[in-house]
């Protein structure tokens, strides 16, 4: 365990410093992530100004997004484009050598870049909700831990779903389409785009059976108060489990006959 | 040498080089339907909760959403594999190689490659918009569709000059390999029209992103919300914004000390 601790403070310290390299670059991309929440927020802004929409003022549009644009920063994963790069051109092959596995660097880096990054919105989260009030929580030190549990799952699901996906560049050269993939869908059934509750009810109900609201809309709406009762809290963290279980079992899979049918780039 | 010679002859290589790849053709086609439809949902959901978009009914901001697709149809094929490049080549000093040729170099930089297939995403656009206008049951007149060539014409140069003031940005953060991102974020703002913002987005995207420009007055000009004035007013942004980023260009390649100078 104490080696793993020392291992993991190493990698995260490298790619905490590696990240340093590149802050405009990264600020760029956090501009990227966060448009698409500001945009969906304008909108309903506008359609919210007749009066609630099924109960959504926009307050509650304003709260939302701000959770989206936090929860997104938090689990975005975005290797399985480095995987079908790196097996494309062969570094794939450095990786593979070295003592340690490729998917515990790929953690560190999430560690690093995500601490980088969340920290960012969330301090300007607080700019804002001290000059609108709107944006601001309710102190609640119990929800907020249940947030933070809900976040981790959130992401660990989200990581293994992009790995897996990603390790399928083995086989295909279209990997990353399958993420695109997703992450069309997701507009919709993780409430990227509205709260699920917004969505017609039939497609809600298919999101539910689905992985795509635990990574996002859940630990979003346990942040914001949408998430009250306790049946709900039950649902949403045994659905992020059994769905973490999933892809757990998928990454495994995929991992150990990918690395036996890989044929290194020019070997 | 005249320029226009050796883009004809880079483009008959690079028509050559992309029919060998036909299956990226059905690839690309394939991702534009989906986001279409990912588009279309999206709108829909909006409008399963309002009649209206900042004033404008559905089939109208499809109309827009298909000018949204052509638009970013040209960006793929010609901006991002064209000027996109220039980020890396600032960095790497490959603009020196550019620069000794005896062509214009901002006309070379910007349209030496295509991505052939993105064309598609033009046509599809344009198709999606033209059958929006038909659901509309509105005839345009000639007047109106000279206005939407003129503002998409416009809109065309508009993206252009603001991919060039966007790169050119990269003679002074080299550091800044991105910056087309920068753009890509920005420019989902243009998926819908500018009324549906609120006040204080409108005035940025007007006057200070000028985005607005791009769709917004294409579309109005097809639905006939727009005079044969305001196209000319959108014929005039356009101008200025390519005399200012010719202007810009110049003094950014002054700058240009090429890598490890």
């Amino acid at each position: 365990m104490n080696v793993w601790l020392r291992r993991y403070a190493a990698l995260v310290r490298s790619a905490w410093l590696v990240d340093l390299q590149y802050r405009a670059a990264i600020a760029i991309w956090m501009l990227w992530n966060v448009t698409e929440p500001a945009i969906a927020l304008g909108i309903w802004w506008s359609i919210a100004s007749q009066g609630a929409v099924q109960g959504f003022g926009r307050d509650d549009f304003a709260r939302y997004f701000f959770g989206v644009a936090l929860v997104n920063q938090l689990t975005l994963a975005w290797d399985a484009w480095y995987i079908d790069r790196w097996v494309r051109d062969g570094e794939m092959n450095f990786r593979l050598a070295r003592p340690i596995g490729p998917v515990h660097e790929a953690i560190a880096d999430n560690i690093a870049y995500k601490a980088r990054t969340a920290s960012v919105v969330l301090v300007v989260w607080m700019l804002v909700a001290l000059a609108w009030p709107v944006v601001r929580l309710p102190f609640a030190p119990g929800r907020w831990a249940l947030f933070a549990l809900a976040v981790v799952l959130a992401a660990a699901i989200r990581f293994l779903n992009g790995y897996a996906t990603g390790l399928l560049a083995f086989w295909t050269t279209r990997a990353t389409a399958l993420m695109e993939l997703q992450f069309g869908i997701s507009l919709f059934l993780s409430g990227r785009i509205a709260p699920l509750a917004l969505l017609p009810p039939a497609v809600a109900s298919v999101a539910g059976v689905l992985w795509f609201p635990y990574v996002l809309s859940f630990p979003v709406e346990v942040l914001t108060g949408g998430v009250v009762t306790p049946e709900q809290y039950v649902r949403g963290f045994l659905g992020q489990v059994c769905w973490l279980a999933v892809w757990w079992a998928a990454y495994r899979v995929v991992w150990r006959r990918g690395i036996r049918h890989y044929g290194a780039v020019g070997g | 040498m005249s320029v226009r010679r050796v883009l004809r002859a880079l483009w008959r290589v690079n028509v050559v080089e992309e029919l060998q790849y036909r299956a990226n053709f059905l690839a690309s086609l394939l991702g534009t339907l989906f986001w279409i439809a990912m588009a279309l949902l999206t709108l829909a959901l909006f409008f399963r909760h309002t009649s209206r978009l900042g004033g404008w009914d559905y089939w109208e901001v499809v109309v827009l959403l298909g000018v949204f697709n052509a638009l970013t149809g040209v960006i793929e094929a010609v901006l991002r594999p064209g000027i996109g490049e220039l980020v890396d080549e600032v960095r790497s000093g490959k603009l020196d190689l550019i620069l000794t040729r005896p062509v214009d170099a901002q006309l070379y930089v910007s349209f030496r490659r295509l991505d052939l297939w993105r064309f598609a995403d033009v046509a599809l656009g344009l198709a999606l918009a033209g059958y929006a206008v038909v659901r509309l049951g509105r005839v345009p007149s000639p007047l109106d569709l000279l206005a939407f060539a003129v503002t998409l014409g416009s809109a065309v140069a508009l993206v252009y000059a603001i991919w060039v003031a966007l790169m050119s940005l990269a003679f002074w953060f080299v550091a800044v390999e991105n910056l087309s991102v920068l753009f890509d974020a920005v420019y989902e703002a243009a998926r819908y029209p500018v009324s549906a913002y609120p006040g204080a987005l409108r005035f940025v995207f007007v006057y200070l992103v000028p985005i607005a420009w791009t769709t917004t007055i294409p579309a109005s000009a097809l639905t006939g919300r727009l005079g044969p004035a305001a196209a000319l007013g959108a014929a005039g942004v356009a101008a200025l914004a390519l005399a200012l980023t010719r202007l810009l260009w110049r003094a950014a390649l002054r700058r240009y000390t090429s890598a490890g100078g």
